[in-house]
């Protein structure tokens, strides 16, 4: 499902930052995998340019057979609408839209004239059904972060990322969500990678992929 | 774009509208229609300006337009017959009224202490019917002191207050002071000398027509010994019907040898001052509308740029950055036209009932608003263009951020 070859990620400036020193991953269709290390070893840049949220200075990342930085921006852009979802740290939600906006509209920006159902039913799904018309505002951390989980599996995605998803939620939140992701990835055979630095998450996943400076452990 | 595109982008900018905070809608709409409320009064006020005086000096001096005695090849003193020619320029359609002048100059003296010693002043006369007079210019509206009655008998004399002296405008070379029922005796150009009780004293403030005085026709022609002529045909016409051009090409038709002036050609040092004051008014207006247009520039930049999270988020989910440039596009058109609707309600609903229940006196008359189609077209136009751009610029720089950068910063 994705592949990738010698991802390197280097911030220019007077001294540059390496921060992806040739990075190289396989992960199949279905695997729920997580990628773990230290702050500052990489492992949220790495999955920034698997998302096609960041540009990498050099490599090649495959993703259900497409050469992902060999499209053009709208491409780019097109292809995260429609084969990729991506869970922020800080929810990410559109402060002005409900928890059934939130979740629909990106279904709705390609057409899809069941969106509202669908969206209904999975955040139903993630334990929101009752709370379809809530602004972000009036939801908890682990509720708009299930917002944000639902929205990002509306377009039936290839793969999941999420990026520390539970980083800001308490432990029994953060429980429920890798509970959930668990559930996504067993019951929908939805192919996850997830950033994380807590050890306990280890027992969700099916792998873990230890980073340390920019590069994985072996 | 597509259909998709579109209701997306219409979608978010409603939400974003009626879910965003509304003391920020309502402070970015109230300053918007003040920009859009300042825009339409500066040059309403302006062109009110330009207009009062015109008008004034149309409606008491040099009438629509004016025909004079023959140029060529010989100079006539006189329109000879001038009663056919009115009724020939009468048939002209549109043309509302015509009246006939003779121009005199004398010498006023005035004793105003009939103590034998008098204030001496040369000023133009101007003999009137004034019957035919009052149909095309309105000098009898101004008067400040006694009457200018129809029958103006030949011992009676209408003064201007700038000549009369003693009204608010006091000249250099007036006669200090003239009440009504006074006697002036007025010495003519071709000799003549006359005594006359005045009448009437009339005040315009806006032109030469307040140095002058009126007698009878008859009077002047008794002076001039001739009858049935005149020194100028003064017109009145509908612009409505057709344009001061086109009247004037019919009159020439008609009579050929007579010439021809537009008031506009006629405005002498008035019109000079009002083409630079529209020249004036014109700068201030570009001026206005570029103010205008950076304060809706500025405020609609500041939203959006405070938007550029939500922005970064779009991006993020795979929304194409020409959706969310729509997106912010269909919001600020939205402030736009709700401040120029509701600028709109304050300068009709407010400016102008105020205006007319406590009216600011200027020299012409009281200060109107005055707003052509145009100019209107032209103001909401420079207001929706600067809420265009002021929309599609920062959201295009947003957008073409980094995504990462747009959400954190």
């Amino acid at each position: 499902m994705i592949s990738v070859k010698n991802l390197v990620k280097t911030y220019p400036g007077e001294v540059p930052t390496y921060a992806l020193k040739g990075v190289s991953l396989e992960v199949t269709a279905g695997e729920f995998v997580a990628l773990m290390g230290r702050s500052g070893s990489g492992k949220s840049t790495f999955l920034h340019q698997l998302g096609l949220l960041d540009t990498p200075t050099e490599g090649e990342v495959i993703i259900d057979s497409i050469n992902v930085l060999a499209l053009s921006e709208a491409e780019r852009t097109r292809f995260r609408l429609e084969h990729l979802g991506y869970v922020f740290q800080e929810y990410a939600l559109i402060a002005e839209l409900t928890a059934l906006e939130n979740v629909y509209f990106p279904a709705m920006a390609i057409g899809d004239s069941d969106a509202k159902n669908r969206a209904a039913h999975l955040l139903d799904l993630v334990g929101l059904g009752s709370r379809l018309d809530h602004q972000p505002h009036e939801m908890s951390g682990g509720e708009q972060q299930r917002v944000a989980i639902a929205r990002s599996l509306i377009n039936n995605p290839k793969v999941l990322f999420a990026d520390e998803p539970t980083a800001n939620l308490d432990t029994e939140s953060s429980a429920t969500v890798f509970k959930l992701f668990q559930k996504l990835n067993r019951d929908l055979n939805q192919t996850i990678l997830v950033v994380t630095h807590e050890p306990e998450d280890k027992q969700y996943v099916d792998r873990v992929v230890w980073m340390r400076d920019g590069i994985i452990q072996v | 774009m597509s259909g998709n595109d579109i209701r997306a982008a219409f979608f978010i900018a409603y939400k974003t509208i009626a879910k965003g905070h509304k003391s920020t809608l309502v402070l970015i709409i109230f300053i918007l229609s003040l920009s859009f409320f300042n825009l339409m009064f500066v040059s309403g006020f302006l062109s009110g300006f330009s207009d009062g005086i015109i008008r004034s000096m149309v409606e008491t001096s040099t009438a629509h337009l004016a025909v004079m005695p023959q140029e060529e090849p010989i100079k006539k003193e006189y329109i000879i017959d001038q009663a056919s020619v009115r009724a020939g320029i009468e048939t002209i359609p549109g043309i509302v009224a015509t009246a006939a002048h003779y121009q005199l100059g004398g010498s006023f003296a005035y004793d105003k202490e009939r103590d034998g010693v008098f204030t001496y002043v040369s000023a133009p006369i101007i003999a009137v019917n004034q019957v035919e007079e009052k149909a095309v210019l309105s000098v009898f509206d101004h008067i400040v002191s006694g009457d200018f009655p129809d029958t103006l008998q030949k011992d009676e004399i209408i003064l201007g207050a700038n000549l009369a002296g003693g009204f608010g405008t006091e000249q250099t070379t007036d006669l200090g002071g003239v009440v009504v029922g006074d006697t002036v005796v007025v010495v003519y150009g071709n000799g003549v000398s006359r005594t006359y009780t005045v009448r009437g004293i009339f005040k315009v403030t806006i032109g030469g027509i307040g140095g002058t005085a009126f007698i009878s026709t008859k009077e002047a022609e008794a002076i001039l010994s001739t009858y049935n002529n005149a020194s100028e045909i003064m017109i009145k016409a509908d612009l409505a019907k057709y344009t001061l051009d086109e009247y004037a090409e019919r009159i020439r038709y008609l009579y050929p040898e007579l010439t021809v002036e537009k008031y506009t050609t006629r405005l002498s040092t008035v019109g000079i001052l009002v083409s630079a004051f529209n020249i004036i008014a014109l700068i201030v207006s570009v001026i206005s509308i570029i103010v205008a247009a950076i304060t809706i520039f500025v405020m609609i930049y500041v939203n959006t740029i405070s938007k550029r999270r939500q922005i970064g988020i779009l991006k993020a989910i795979g929304i194409k950055e020409s959706i969310i440039e729509l997106s912010y596009v269909v919001q600020s058109m939205f402030y736009a036209i709700c401040a120029v609707i509701s600028g709109t309600m304050i300068i009709f609903w407010v400016v102008v009932p105020f205006l007319d229940a406590r009216p600011i006196m200027m020299p012409y008359g009281e200060a109107t608003l005055v707003f052509t189609t145009v100019g209107i077209v032209i103001n909401i136009v420079s207001l929706l263009v600067s809420g265009l751009l002021a929309g599609f610029i920062p959201a295009k720089m947003v957008a073409r951020e980094n995504i990462l950068t747009s959400i954190w910063g």
